[in-house]
């Protein structure tokens, strides 16, 4: 833990690391503010900013823009009643009556703090789990690795409250994308139909970046089209101030609840900030003594918000550098930008790398730390950044994902992949599938499918051998409760109404 | 609905064409899984599952007709079939013109899909951040943009001189 920490701090605190991530925290606060720019999109963004770097910079660059993102949506949501990133929708209940009794700065200090606080707490939670989870991991066979890969699968269908079967469709369309080109085991054209381009596989980086930042841009361009276009945000006189301590003293047991919730919730695979921040809302809720005062703009609803959200951020990185399994969007954003640096993630990564955990770690916590400055320094032109029409954000945002997708190997055929899982992308989420789960298919693909082979090769044919380990049957298990949960859990209603 | 269910059916033929035809590739022996197994069995449970979604979406139709064509008529009408050939477009002509031409036409032509009627605005902002990105990526950060062919590849090559002679990029 210690030598994670002083290795981490010796990485971001060389200067040029630490100018990347002082960038990364600007850029992530400014487009995590933006309404239609998600923290994914904000991370599939940076991206070609990236291609640039080592590794281990790279993936502390992106982990601040990250986190910063995370926390750039508190802020108009408080200030506008506008998330600028879905995780923040929670603030908006009781951040925005804040500022409307005129009571704006003192909400946005309990955003940020509470923010940083949530983030401090997961990064260090991340720093103590990933290396003796990675530890266990490197004990597991194929056959044991094949499970977990499908456990994280599995937790969407039981977190979405949407369609079961369209979800399970869209995480099979993403593991079906995955098998596409040569066979890694007998080099055999799996459907290419002829086609050399198609023989190295889908590329995850144009697929990702043409799901989270093309497919945004059209969704705001249906929006706004229904709307007749305007701009909503109107400028807003208000003075940044940081309570006191007493004050956040007063709700130090929210932002410990909220910040542990943040972070279990975002271990799990495509759980993500969002469902952390209204989880530990509804929490907060529950256990309050007074209920009734949530929405009616008290600190305990921004504090439960942010700081499980920001912690969330945290908790999605323990299984992608612990596992090579992401835990949300942005962690599969980021694990495909590894991959590209010829980086193996998975478990060994912790031990024979251990640079990457300590980049990750030192980078939140410097992230964590610089955001509430930064943010407090630009909050007086927020108002004006954010008045930027999107009429001219919305081209942009395309224009930068058309080089992130190009620069990748600088082929055209990249682009023109990143616009058709765009457009497919937009078809989909609007027909109610879910991307977190294709992407999360389209990652975990070669992981479940190698490491099944394996074990079936290891276990000569026999599926009885290939599968019979405890923790294998018990992950197993596990997955098929969590399949199965929603569809029993959805028909017990209708029972009841029979009955 | 409607576009819901037109996407669930081309959905399943297109997974019973792949699951037949990567039957065709199956290497399988005793003790190994050939390389159809594994996309076979998803498109195995993908086809029962979308064959599931099929007949739910059918069944909660009741009796009305399943193909209306109003969903499909408001989509070609709308802007977001505008929006996804513009990008589309963009994607093709990319190679043929290069960055700066394709980013500054785009730029222009999807303000104006989002509303922006102002030409100044358009063309100042477009011609910016066209420049701006260039710049960014061409100079500090080393990444080849698309040139284009004919004429716009020495447009492209006689701006990427003038960037080489700025100090520092």
């Amino acid at each position: 833990m210690l030598n994670t920490l002083v290795s981490g701090l010796q990485i971001v605190l060389s200067p040029s690391t630490f100018i990347l991530i002082f960038a990364g925290t600007v850029v992530g606060v400014i487009f995590g503010a933006l309404p239609g720019v998600s923290a994914s999109m904000a991370v599939a963004l940076a991206l070609p900013f990236a291609y640039s770097m080592n590794g281990v910079v790279a993936i502390a660059f992106l982990c601040s823009v990250y986190c910063a993102s995370i926390t750039g949506g508190g802020i108009t949501a408080i200030l506008f009643k506008i998330p600028g990133t879905p995780s923040s929708a929670p603030t908006t209940f009781d951040g925005y009556p804040m500022a409307q009794r005129g009571e704006a700065g003192k909400a946005l200090g309990y955003s940020l703090v509470a923010s940083a606080i949530g983030g401090l707490i997961a990064a260090f939670a991340m720093a103590i789990i990933s290396a003796p989870l990675a530890a266990v991991a490197l004990k597991f066979g194929p056959g044991e690795l094949f499970a977990v890969a499908m456990l994280g699968l599995s937790v969407l269908t039981c977190l979405d409250n949407g369609n079961v079967i369209k979800t399970l469709i869209s995480g099979l369309l993403g593991l079906f994308l995955a098998t596409i080109g040569m066979d890694p085991q007998t080099g055999v054209a799996r459907f290419t139909w002829g086609n050399t381009t198609l023989l190295s596989g889908v590329e995850m980086i144009p697929v990702m970046i043409g799901l989270f930042a093309v497919t945004e841009v059209l969704k705001q361009t249906v929006k706004r089209a229904k709307k007749g276009g305007g701009n909503e945000m109107e400028g807003v006189s208000y003075k940044t101030a940081i309570p006191g301590v007493k004050d956040f003293f007063a709700v130090k047991w929210v932002m410990l609840r909220s910040s542990v919730l943040g972070t279990v919730v975002g271990i799990l695979p495509g759980a993500g900030a969002t469902i952390a921040s209204f989880l530990s809302y509804t929490v907060e809720k529950k256990v309050s003594k007074y209920p009734e005062k949530f929405g009616t703009g008290i600190p305990d609803g921004i504090v439960a918000s942010e700081c499980a959200n920001n912690a969330a951020t945290g908790g999605a990185m323990v299984p992608l550098l612990a596992l090579g399994i992401p835990g949300g969007n942005a962690a599969a954003i980021m694990m495909s930008a590894l991959v590209l640096k010829g980086v193996q993630v998975g478990p060994l990564l912790v031990k024979s790398q251990p640079d990457y955990l300590s980049s990750v770690f030192g980078s939140m916590l410097i992230t964590n730390i610089i955001m509430v400055f930064v943010a407090l320094a630009i909050a007086k032109v927020f108002a004006k950044i954010l008045a930027i029409p999107y009429s001219i954000l919305g081209p942009v945002i395309i224009m930068l994902a058309t080089i992130g997708s190009f620069a990748l190997k600088n082929s055209t055929g990249d682009v023109v992949l990143m616009v058709a899982a765009g457009i497919i992308g937009y078809l989909f989420v609007s027909l109610g599938y879910s991307s977190a789960a294709l992407v999360l298919g389209l990652v975990l693909g070669i992981m479940c499918e190698e490491n099944l082979r394996r074990a079936y090769q290891i276990a000569n044919g026999s599926w009885s051998k290939a599968l019979n380990s405890p923790i294998t049957i018990v992950l197993l298990l596990v997955c098929a409760a969590m399949i199965l949960f929603p569809i029993i859990k959805g028909a017990l209603p209708e029972k009841k109404a029979k009955n | 609905m409607t576009l819901d269910l037109i996407f669930n059916v081309v959905l399943l033929i297109a997974s019973i064409y792949c699951f037949i035809y990567i039957g065709g590739v199956d290497n399988s022996t005793s003790t190994e899984l050939g390389a159809a197994f594994w996309p076979r069995l998803i498109l195995g449970i993908m086809i029962a599952l979308l064959a599931v979604g099929l007949v739910n979406m059918l069944r909660k139709r009741d009796g009305k007709a399943p193909v209306s064509g109003q969903a499909v008529k408001e989509f070609f009408k709308s802007k977001l079939l505008v929006g996804m050939l513009i990008c589309a477009i963009t994607a093709l002509i990319l190679p043929m013109i290069g960055f700066i031409p394709t980013s500054f036409l785009f730029l222009v032509v999807y303000g104006i899909l989002l509303g922006e009627r102002r030409p100044a605005v358009l063309i100042i902002t477009g011609a910016a951040a066209t420049l701006i990105l260039y710049i960014i990526f061409q100079g500090p950060l080393s990444i080849f943009l698309p040139r284009g062919y004919g004429f716009f590849r020495n447009f492209a090559l006689s701006m990427e001189s003038v960037i080489g002679m700025i100090p520092g990029l």
